[in-house]
């Protein structure tokens, strides 16, 4: 999608459209494949965090209070293809 | 990107696997290999295929008679990766 | 002979239509051709660049941004004297099997440094140029993107320019 056509859903409300791209870009350009990306990060986000070890929970405050919002919304795009990567199982490989 | 270069009096060609995609952008001067996504320079250690596509590329800059020309060389992804494999097994790299 | 992408062999046919129906408006569409440069002196005199959307960066400089949902519009030079080792790709979306392998076959910095010393090619600029083909906004790509290669190719001294989109 042109950012044009992705700005044009926003200001319409088009959230079909726009969580569409999502899973497309996080699917290697497949909607299916990218939901099944979606949740696969959200299981490996949980998997470390079962054995409750220590985690800096200062550094992510610190983070979360003095960054910009573009800035962690960057990140979550980041964290997702991190977590994806943890997995194991990388589609991200231009075959799709 | 190449239009931008050839606008500034540069001679410029790009090598391309997506003619449909070449055929839409209508660079200056192309040459079409029907090769995989991401091996347009062909298969790995086959130096002759390499050195072939990108001499064939640079003969367009002076043989191309008109914007938007578009060479597709006559080499198959098939025979591409037959003869790679060859090479591999004659490296040792490959059973 | 004039190929058309009717009668030849593309490998994966229609790319153009299935990117443009996934992510409408991203895929590029000129009506129109831009007139020819003319090479002043033979290939083998002749100094060239090599442009590249394959994301191939030297190691250690910060990663092209593969995850950002418009794009990357920043380019890397990589000198056309780096061995493949000193390089890596960051580029998702375009299969690098051969690539991890055999860098030339996307990006044959080796090939055309031999090609150079054999005599075929005049000289090589001192910089080549790479950046990644994944974005979402074609009009700031070609409004900031290739003015900046284009300049940078430019000042390079370049005589002519071989291009891959990866």
């Amino acid at each position: 999608m042109s950012l044009h056509y992705l700005k044009d859903a926003l200001a319409q409300g088009d959230t079909e459209a726009l969580i569409r791209y999502v899973r497309l870009h996080l699917g290697d350009g497949n909607e299916a494949q990218g939901r099944k990306e979606i949740d696969k990060a959200w299981i490996e986000a949980l998997k470390p965090l079962l054995d409750v070890p220590p985690t800096d929970r200062a550094f992510i405050h610190k983070t979360l209070t003095s960054k910009d919002p573009a800035t962690l919304a960057h990140l979550f795009f980041d964290l997702h293809f991190y977590l994806v990567k943890q997995s194991g199982e990388w589609i991200h490989d231009g075959n799709l | 990107m190449q239009r931008a270069i050839e606008r500034r009096g540069i001679p410029t060609v790009s090598v391309t696997v997506a003619l449909d995609v070449t055929e839409h952008v209508k660079p200056p001067r192309a040459v079409f290999v029907p090769f995989m996504m991401g091996h347009h320079f062909g298969v790995p250690f086959h130096h002759d295929l390499q050195r072939r596509i990108i001499l064939t590329a640079l003969d367009r800059l002076t043989m191309a008679e008109r914007s938007g020309d578009i060479h597709a060389l006559p080499v198959t992804w098939a025979q591409a990766r037959r003869e790679g494999v060859v090479i591999e097994r004659a490296m040792g790299i490959r059973k | 002979m004039m190929a058309t992408s009717s009668d030849t062999g593309q490998l994966r046919p229609g790319i153009w239509t299935t990117v443009n129906e996934r992510y409408p408006g991203s895929m590029i569409s000129k009506p129109d051709t831009v007139p020819l440069a003319t090479l002043r002196k033979p290939v083998a005199q002749s100094r060239l660049a090599f442009v590249s959307t394959a994301g191939v960066q030297p190691k250690g400089t910060l990663p092209f941004d593969v995850v950002h949902p418009v794009g990357d519009y920043s380019f890397r030079r990589v000198p056309s004297i780096a061995e493949p080792a000193d390089l890596e790709i960051h580029q998702l979306k375009y299969p690098t099997a051969g690539a991890n392998r055999d860098l030339n076959v996307i990006f044959p910095i080796e090939r055309l440094r031999e090609l150079t010393d054999e005599g075929m090619i005049g000289a090589l600029t001192p910089d080549f140029f790479s950046f990644i083909g994944y974005n979402m906004d074609p009009e700031r790509l070609e409004q900031t993107l290739a003015e900046e290669i284009a300049e940078a190719v430019v000042a390079e001294g370049a005589e002519a320019a071989l291009l891959a989109a990866a």
